[in-house]
Parts: structure tokens; C-alpha cells; sequence
């Protein structure tokens, strides 16, 4: 090692970098390769349930079209449809399933993922009592829904009337969506 | 190795959360339930003992001007092996989580440590020193979480116990919400860090009685 300007002691600590990122990404290379299966699997089951949850019986995916730019997928079934929406939560997108019926009415909601506060926006997803209630309220519901701090029925989650709108959006997506189908 | 020493630093005397004020961000944000706690205490856990013990292997092989770059890839790499584990195989705590464990790239306990120990210190004493420093950093999260969720939500072992609900010790029209909001995190921290400061003075003040008895 000569002096720490010397064009070979530069060239030795971008190599030494190198290696170390080469290294890193290899192993996590390894890493993805054993987890993105597990994590794709999960993620179907996750959609197949909630699918299940809102549309008894399950659905076949069909197309559609869509104006509000968050309708992402939707599912015939039987009594209804169930259908994806990816409104935007407080933290990021909330990925969830709408059930609706051939009435279109609102047979229950069920959120896949999403970003938001935890304790707080995430109450929206839980198994939780305050989760339960908060989405149990959108069954039956038509027409147009919003939070009842915007003159509409849904009474939102303590402290998390963003999520709360954007589950009210993604709702209202849904049914317009629905509508659309005929 | 002094590993006595080592634990009783990283447990209160110089606890990662409580002394060296290092990942506030993780210490304030997840705290509202005991799982979220040890889940991400165990996280940090394991990425800083991981993290140390390869820094400290390296650290005749890292040019110092280069240092925090090299440091910083590495525990990234951790990191998202942590990241894409937990939602492989615990998707329920990397829900729970969300995006607070990629941000433990982020967290300064584990580049505080790897500066401050791992960079000067033998592989064995850095391990050591991770699994010290993350049970130090575990033990202040479940503090904070338990008198948050108590206070916030009335219950105990939110996540875990009960079917997720957790022991509710406080009928749910008295808890006040805000203690799980941001302003409450604040609070709490500083009142734990509080009783800390005050129990290290206990212990000094027995410390020097005894020895002036001798």
C-alpha cells in the first residue's frame, strides 16, 4: 500500500467493494431462491381466501372495465362477484376483496395486504373485535359509502380515518365497477 | 471477554435503547402490542449478532475509508434474508411489522455497533456483544409495549395471548387511544427512560455503600 491518493490504493477499495456487494447479492440470490416460491404460494392462498371470504363459493376471474384506475381483478361467481381493489391507504396501497352480490349490494369486505399503521390503520385488517366490527359494517351496503365524518354510514376506526376512507373508496370502486358489468 | 460485563452493559448500563438513544425510530413506531415487541426485538437480534460477527471477521479486510459502505451492504443483506423469512415462513409478524423491518437497515443500533464494537473486537466478543446489545434492545421494546398496550388499549399480550386479543386488565371504555399513537410512544419513552436513569443511580449509590463499609 503506497500513499491513499495512489491510483492502485483507489483501485484496491473499489474492488474491495465490489466483492463485498457481489458476495451480499449472491447470498441473497440463494435466499430468494428458497423464499419466492413460499412467498408466491402464500400470496395465491391469500387472494383464494379472501376470494372466499366475501363470494361464497369462490369465483372464476373475467374481464372487466374499469374508470376509477383500482379495480385490479374480479371473480364471478354464483351469487355475486368478488372484486379486487387497491385504494390508496395512509401509508401506501391497500390491497382488498369486495363481495358483491347480483343485487349490488355488499356482501363483505376482507383486506389481503396492506401498509398501514400498525395498532392503528392495521385494525382494519385484524381478527380483532374493532377489525370485525369495522368491517362487518359494509355488508349490505349500496350505492355510494363514505365515513360518517364525510355525511355517510361507516363509522370509522379510532384513529385511522385515512385507512378508513380508503377502504370506503376502494368499496365504492367495487360496486361501481360491478354496476358497470350489467 | 468480560461476558458478565458485556450483558449488564447491554441490558441497562449501556442499553442501545435506553442510554445510547439508538433506533428511536423502530422504539417508537412498533410498540403498541407485546408481539410486535419481541418479534421485532428478535429480528434485531439476530441481524445485529449476524452482522457483528461477519464485520468483525472482515475488519482487517475493509479499507477504513470505505467502511460504512461495506457495513452498510452487509447488513442490508441481513436484513432482507430476515425481510424474506419472515414473510416466507411468520407472514402473520411480517404483516404486523410491515415496512419497520426493511427499515432495520436504517436502525443505528446495528451500525453503532458494528462501529463502535465489531470493527475493533475479536469475532467471539462481537457475537457476544450482538446478542447482549439485541436482548438489551428486546427487554426496552417489551417495557414500552406493555405500558403502551396497557394503557392504550387496556390489554396484555396483545397478538399472542387470548387468540390475538390479549388479556384485557382495563374495561375497553377506559384506555386512552392516545397512548398507542405517536404522542404516547413519546411519553412512555420518556418516563422508562426516567425510571432507567433513576435505577442505575439506586444501584451506583449501593455500590459506593458498600465499598465505603469496607
Amino acid at each position: 500500500m503506497k500513499t491513499e491518493s495512489s491510483a492502485a490504493y483507489i483501485a484496491r477499495l473499489a474492488i474491495t467493494l465490489l466483492l463485498i456487494t457481489a458476495v451480499v447479492a449472491a447470498g441473497l440470490a440463494c435466499v430468494n431462491a428458497v423464499t419466492a416460491p413460499e412467498i408466491e404460494a402464500l400470496n395465491v392462498q391469500k387472494t383464494q381466501n379472501a376470494v372466499e371470504a366475501v363470494l361464497p363459493g369462490g369465483g372464476e376471474e373475467i374481464a372487466f372495465t374499469d374508470d376509477s384506475g383500482i379495480v385490479s381483478t374480479i371473480y364471478k361467481g354464483q351469487s355475486g362477484y368478488a372484486v379486487e381493489v387497491t385504494p390508496a391507504g395512509f401509508n401506501g396501497t391497500v390491497t382488498m376483496m369486495v363481495g358483491v352480490d347480483n343485487a349490488g349490494q355488499v356482501l363483505g369486505i376482507s383486506i389481503v395486504n396492506h401498509t398501514e399503521t400498525a395498532g392503528l390503520g392495521a385494525e382494519a385488517a385484524s381478527q380483532g373485535a374493532a377489525g370485525t366490527a369495522f368491517r362487518s359494517q359494509f355488508a349490505g351496503m349500496s350505492g355510494s359509502v363514505s365515513v360518517s365524518k364525510d355525511g355517510g354510514q361507516v363509522d370509522a376506526l379510532t384513529g385511522a380515518t385515512i385507512t378508513s376512507r380508503a377502504v370506503c373508496a376502494g368499496v365504492n370502486a367495487a360496486l361501481n365497477a360491478v354496476s358497470k358489468l350489467g | 471477554m468480560d461476558f458478565k460485563k458485556q450483558f449488564k452493559e447491554g441490558l441497562l448500563y449501556k442499553n442501545p435503547v435506553l442510554v445510547q438513544l439508538l433506533g428511536m425510530c423502530s422504539t417508537l413506531a412498533i410498540t403498541t402490542s407485546l408481539f410486535n415487541g419481541i418479534g421485532m426485538g428478535l429480528a434485531v437480534t439476530a441481524i445485529l449478532i449476524c452482522s457483528n460477527v461477519l464485520i468483525s471477521a472482515l475488519r482487517n479486510f475493509i479499507p477504513s475509508q470505505i467502511r460504512i459502505a461495506a457495513y452498510i451492504t452487509i447488513i442490508a443483506g441481513f436484513v432482507t434474508i430476515v425481510d424474506l423469512a419472515l414473510q416466507a415462513f411468520i407472514p402473520a409478524l411480517s404483516a404486523s411489522l410491515g415496512v419497520f423491518i426493511p427499515l432495520i437497515v436504517v436502525n443505528c443500533i446495528v451500525l453503532g455497533r458494528a462501529e463502535a464494537f465489531a470493527s475493533k473486537n475479536t469475532v467471539a466478543a462481537s457475537a457476544v456483544d450482538g446478542l447482549c446489545q439485541g436482548i438489551g434492545y428486546t427487554c426496552a421494546l417489551i417495557i414500552v409495549c406493555v405500558i403502551r398496550e396497557l394503557l392504550g388499549k387496556g390489554t396484555f399480550g396483545g397478538g399472542i395471548l387470548n387468540g390475538g386479543e390479549g388479556i384485557r386488565l382495563i374495561p375497553a371504555q377506559f384506555p386512552a387511544m392516545q397512548m398507542v399513537m405517536p404522542v404516547g410512544g413519546f411519553l412512555v419513552l420518556g418516563f422508562v427512560i426516567a425510571g432507567s436513569q433513576k435505577l442505575m443511580m439506586h444501584l451506583e449509590m449501593k455500590i459506593k455503600k458498600k465499598e465505603e463499609a469496607k
